[in-house]
């Protein structure tokens, strides 16, 4: 069932860097899993802990957060809160019964495209790794 | 009734700043860039120092505003051919070299690149690799659109005429062979020069080995391995194929030469270290140097940081590089007066900061001096380090002196608010 | 739901309809919710695409837009040009990223068309929830407050000030003319003498435009870009205040010496005859260069980066002032003995080698040296050293002149609590962003100039007050309207605790407290949009118009279907 087994992972990509970053690794025609779906936000910081939390709940088998790395974001200090938000809502999964690595940050910026492509990709072959989260709704698995 | 439009020579930091003011003002801007891409020498770097910021990120929003904003007319691959009248109403005439591919067409699909059967050394790259006859100088160019090189493409030398390999892969239509160099005439109030910058050429300084020892690099053939979007992809790899263990770089290349510091190497040497430390950590690292020119708030504490990672920083009176045994040797004479050696595997050479592009056809075009030391001159006995000599001719950036990217871009802003407040 | 959703699935030429099944695509996503007319076209981007897309958004009376192409990055802005123009509101439209983020990546032509159905579905989802947003105009004041009458705050005002433009100069002192009124002397290639610096105060002075304030201090300031309110108190007037509306603020307040009190080994204060740069300069205005005892020197040693190693940065102007004061030494007293200690001589400016080397040749010794004592031997001065290499050296000199650091000046802690400024770890005020915006504050319309920002010479100070003033008259024309971000964040009353967490977490101080109702309190005005309150705020209660929770709610739903 494992080798069948297709992720559905959600990603929150910053407009300003890791978006454009996923961009140039379009541009650049460099090949990533099909399972992840992209959402693009203006800012890592506006992803809140309501959406991660629902996204999982709601089926998500990982979800990703990229943004500017620290000291580019061109709000100055985004990234920096997503980055303590992030390590709070590692410690939450874990009461969910969800493994935190399932919720993964990178910081990607807008030059790195073979970087986003490798990111994406390492993130699906982990999440596979990990198989099905326990809220998994995929009637196909 | 002065004429409203601004022309400004360069799309580098100073010429897109100053621009982006202008435009913003409602004023229409004429930016004439003579490369075939926006962003001038910033976007080679990976990284600027000191807080290690990516540079194409940083530099990218600026860029797209560039080519987005409704008052400003970028002509690439041009250059000023004439200039005439007087501030308020000056008549200038530029020619647009062919760039044989449609900006409008052209969705930067890059299909065309793969079929063209001639290589050539990409110049944007430093030589580090190569282009094809049609391509864009690196990944994430701006705009995204390919140039054919005529002298190398094989149609438009006269050596393949019927070759059109690039053509038929186009699904757009965006290549036009027949496209033809133009003059074009354009009625300005004020001038801004921001030409930029280049490095001396380490070439005509044998005494630094360049060339004959195959693993010397200039500053900017480094940057390139360095970047992310480069030839190495950033893989710190020599041109030999191995991987450096001991490295030199050597400060104030050309500075006796020249006569002037140019304030940015110690700092950009010191964002060298920073990245070779991080990629190879077990690497043996010396920086040689006359004087330390850090004067920046945060550049000293960049520079500790660097010095407690174990870097050495080495001051010489004397220099030079060798080669022996098919090993380069760095042999200097230390600030105490001994002498010593360091072997490298990888030296790299921090030039001078010389003055961009032609600089002295451009002076004698549009009748400004140059100063001693061949950047252009401004009023600066009148306090006015903006203002050239004549009326509505400003000067923004490098193309004035030696400088970091926060000192152009001041100039630059600066250069903007004057022509303002002349045209207004 | 009356929405008629148009949805436009791009070709792009081969780039996407070769790699996606464009209409398998048509035929899933007409069916959706809401969705009026699902077709395609060859290249929207195009004139003859754009064209099209105005046709039918009127033809088909569409409510909202989607189009599926490329990146928004590259034609967001394109389009919603379009919706303009054609009478829709910019904000009832969605672009989905089908190429760079699908086509591009994704080489199985059938996993490529599932993931562009996908994100249409999401598009089409979220596009209902999207707000017919409009753009807002505010009237604003043109006039600016400079704070500081020295070289940097006179510059600025010079450059503003006109019929349409008042400016305020505000000067602590009784006196404009900042530290530069009190040199003898510019470098040579910065103006041969001072009367260029007279004559920029005389032009300032005469100018009707230009309301001078000496004697007066900023108290309070209020409002933002375009409609701020400042109290100034007037020190001289009976200690009266005033209230002025301006448009935009520049801070000119300039820098003081470090106290070379601080390191005793150079014996300031302690040892007679050893001054600091500012007292020489002093001095040598005056005409006379005595020593205490009435007569003038014959020998005297200057000594470079005082108080360096404690602050932390080298302030970049003293190599060259010393050195400017050792030929100015030997002009003065032919015959004099002048010898300078440096740790690493700062020549930037592409001038200032040739300057250097001069004076070399004119006999001034350049020792490159550090730890330092000075010691009072037999009446003169006694220059205790550690010269390059280690040795251990004396010189006696008559008089020392000590280059201390360039600091922040004196009320720079409490100008940037009255402004809500950052300031830098040296103290000197920071700014937004230190590669590509240098003289800007993260509050917009207050910008910074001259040595307040950190030690710099004087044709550089000049730059960055033409740049502040550059950039205010761009940016706030007479008459013109200024238009904030429309995508901001809004506040609901009723949810919101008061917690503050977002005034905490906004970097552009968008945010303040209403102690009254005790709630937050979001100036539209400001706000640049980032949502970093959005994702802080624990109740809930602070949302962004656009790239709202349930718009991107909707978009994770659909991911997961």
């Amino acid at each position: 069932m494992k080798q069948d087994f297709k992720p559905n992972l959600v990603g929150f990509l910053c407009n300003w860097c890791s978006y454009a970053g996923a961009d140039l690794a379009g541009s650049s025609k460099l090949e990533v899993k099909p399972y992840l779906s992209v959402i693009r936000v203006i800012c890592s910081s506006r992803v809140n802990s309501n959406l991660v939390l629902n996204a999982f709940l709601w089926g998500a088998d990982g979800v990703l957060i990229a943004g500017c790395h620290p000291g580019d974001c061109h709000y100055e200090k985004g990234n920096y809160y997503v980055r303590r938000r992030f390590a709070l809502l590692k410690k939450i999964l874990e009461t969910l019964d969800l493994e935190p690595d399932r919720l993964q940050l990178s910081w990607i910026s807008a030059s790195e495209g073979k970087r986003y492509a490798e990111v994406v990709n390492k993130f699906a072959e982990d999440i596979t790794r990990l198989g099905p989260s326990a809220f998994h709704t995929n009637p196909n698995i | 009734m002065k004429n409203p439009n601004v022309l400004v020579i360069g799309s580098g930091v100073a010429g897109m700043e100053a621009s982006l003011i202008l435009g913003e003002a409602g004023q229409k801007v004429y930016l004439i860039e003579r490369k075939s891409l926006i962003g001038g020498q910033t976007i080679k770097f990976e990284e600027v120092y000191p807080n290690m910021e990516c540079a194409t990120c940083m530099i990218a929003p600026k860029q797209q505003e560039i080519l987005q904003n409704e008052n400003i007319e970028l002509f690439l691959l041009s250059e000023v051919e004439q200039v005439k009248g007087s501030v308020g109403e000056f008549k200038v005439k530029i020619k647009k070299k062919a760039r044989y591919v449609s900006l409008a067409n052209c969705i930067g699909c890059g299909a065309c690149y793969e079929p063209c059967p001639v290589s050539l050394e990409n110049e944007f790259e430093e030589g580090l690799s190569k282009k094809k006859a049609i391509a864009v100088p690196c990944p994430g160019a701006l705009p995204n659109v390919p140039t054919i090189d005529p002298e190398n493409c094989l149609r438009l030398n006269g050596k393949k005429k019927e070759c059109q390999a690039c053509k038929e892969a186009c699904m757009f239509d965006a290549i036009n062979f027949s496209e033809k160099d133009e003059i074009l005439d354009l009625e300005v109030g004020a001038i801004l020069i921001a030409t930029g910058f280049g490095l001396l050429d380490v070439k005509n300084l044998p005494q630094y080995g360049y060339r004959k020892a195959k693993n010397v690099y200039t500053a900017m053939e480094f940057e390139r391995l360095y970047a992310a979007n480069g030839p190495t992809e950033g893989k710190l790899v020599l041109r030999d194929g191995e991987t450096p263990k001991s490295i030199a770089i050597i400060h104030c290349v050309g500075r006796s030469e020249q006569g002037y510091c140019s304030g940015v190497c110690c700092m950009y040497s010191t964002k060298f270290s920073h990245f070779l430390k991080h990629k190879i950590p077990e690497a043996k690292i010396c920086e040689f140097h006359t004087d330390l020119c850090i004067p920046g708030k945060s550049h000293q504490k960049f520079y500790q940081k660097i010095l407690n990672q174990g870097v050495d920083f080495i001051r010489f009176d004397d220099i030079k590089v060798e080669e022996k045994n098919g090993k380069m040797q760095v042999i200097y004479k230390n600030g105490n007066g001994e002498k010593a050696k360091f072997i490298a595997d990888m030296i790299i050479l921090s030039a001078a900061m010389i003055p961009g592009g032609d600089t002295e056809s451009l002076a004698k075009t549009i009748g400004i001096s140059l100063d001693k030391k061949g950047f252009f001159s401004t009023q600066s006995e009148k306090l006015s380090p903006v203002a050239t000599a004549v009326d509505g001719i400003f000067v923004a950036g490098c193309a004035e002196g030696p400088k970091d990217i926060p000192g152009s871009i001041a100039q630059a802003e600066a250069a903007a608010g004057k022509i303002l407040s002349i045209l207004r | 739901m009356n929405e008629k959703i148009g949805v436009y699935v791009c070709e792009c030429g081969p780039n996407i309809s070769e790699r996606i099944d464009i209409d398998r695509v048509l035929e899933e996503i007409s069916s959706a919710e809401g969705v009026k007319v699902a077709k395609k076209f060859g290249l929207l981007c195009s004139n003859d695409g754009k064209n099209y897309l105005a046709d039918e958004i009127k033809k088909e009376e569409l409510t909202h837009l989607v189009v599926a192409a490329c990146s928004p990055r590259e034609h967001e802005q394109t389009f919603m040009n379009v919706c303009l123009e054609a009478g829709l509101n910019p904000y009832l439209f969605q672009l989905i990223n089908i190429r760079e983020q699908c086509a591009w990546m994704i080489s199985d032509k059938e996993e490529a068309t599932r993931m562009a159905i996908k994100y249409i579905h999401a598009g089409i989802s979220r596009v209902t929830l999207h707000k017919p947003l409009l753009k807002k105009e505010l009237d604003s004041i043109p006039d600016v407050l400079i704070i500081g009458g020295g070289i940097s705050g006179i510059e600025a005002a010079l450059c503003l000030a006109g019929k349409d433009r008042k400016v305020y100069l505000v000067e602590k002192t009784e006196l404009l003319g900042g530290m530069v009124k009190k040199f003898s002397e510019l470098l040579p290639y910065q103006g041969s003498n001072l009367a260029v610096i007279e004559e920029k105060i005389e032009q300032v002075q005469n100018n009707e435009n230009v309301e001078i304030l000496t004697s007066s201090e900023v108290e309070d300031v209020r409002g933002f870009l375009g409609n701020f309110e400042a109290v100034i108190k007037s020190k001289s007037n009976g200690s009266g205040t005033k209230e002025i509306k301006i448009g935009a603020i520049i801070v000119a307040t300039g820098f003081k010496l470090f106290d070379p009190k601080n390191t005793p080994q150079f014996g300031y204060g302690k040892i007679e005859n050893v001054l600091d740069a500012l007292e020489f300069e002093e001095m040598s205005a005056s005409g006379k260069i005595l020593l205490k005892n009435g007569n003038p020197p014959k020998s005297v040693a200057l000594i470079h980066c005082v108080g360096r190693n404690e602050k932390g940065y080298c302030s970049k102007v003293c190599c060259l002032y010393s050195i400017k004061f050792a030929r100015h030494l030997q002009d003065k007293l032919p015959g004099i003995d002048v010898s300078e200690f440096y740790s690493d001589l700062c020549l930037p400016d592409k001038a200032d080698q040739d300057y250097f080397e001069e004076a070399k040749k004119k006999g001034i010794h350049f020792i490159r040296a550090d730890d330092f004592e000075l010691k009072e031997k037999d009446g003169k001065i006694n220059v205790e050293y550690k010269a390059a290499g280690g040795k251990k050296d004396s010189i006696a000199v008559d008089m020392t002149i000590l280059a201390p650091a360039m600091v922040p000046s004196e009320d720079t802690s409490k100008l940037a609590e009255i402004l809500n400024l950052p300031l830098d770890e040296t103290g000197f005020f920071k700014e937004v962003h230190e590669m590509l915006d240098p003289i800007s504050t993260p509050i917009e319309g207050v910008y910074v100039a001259g040595c307040a920002l950190g030690p710099k010479n004087i044709p550089e100070s000049i730059i960055q007050s033409q740049a502040a003033s550059g950039k205010i008259l761009s940016s706030l024309i007479p008459g013109k309207k200024i238009e904030p971000e429309v995508k901001v964040s809004e506040i609901r009353e009723e949810f919101c605790t008061g917690c503050q967490t977002c005034l905490s977490v906004c970097f552009y101080g968008a945010i303040s407290f209403d102690e009254y109702k005790g709630i937050s309190v979001v100036n539209e005005a400001i706000c640049r949009g980032c949502g970093s309150c959005v994702g802080s705020c624990p109740s809930g209660a602070i949302r962004s118009k656009h790239f709202t929770y349930p718009q991107l709610y909707r978009e994770v739903l659909q991911a997961l279907r």
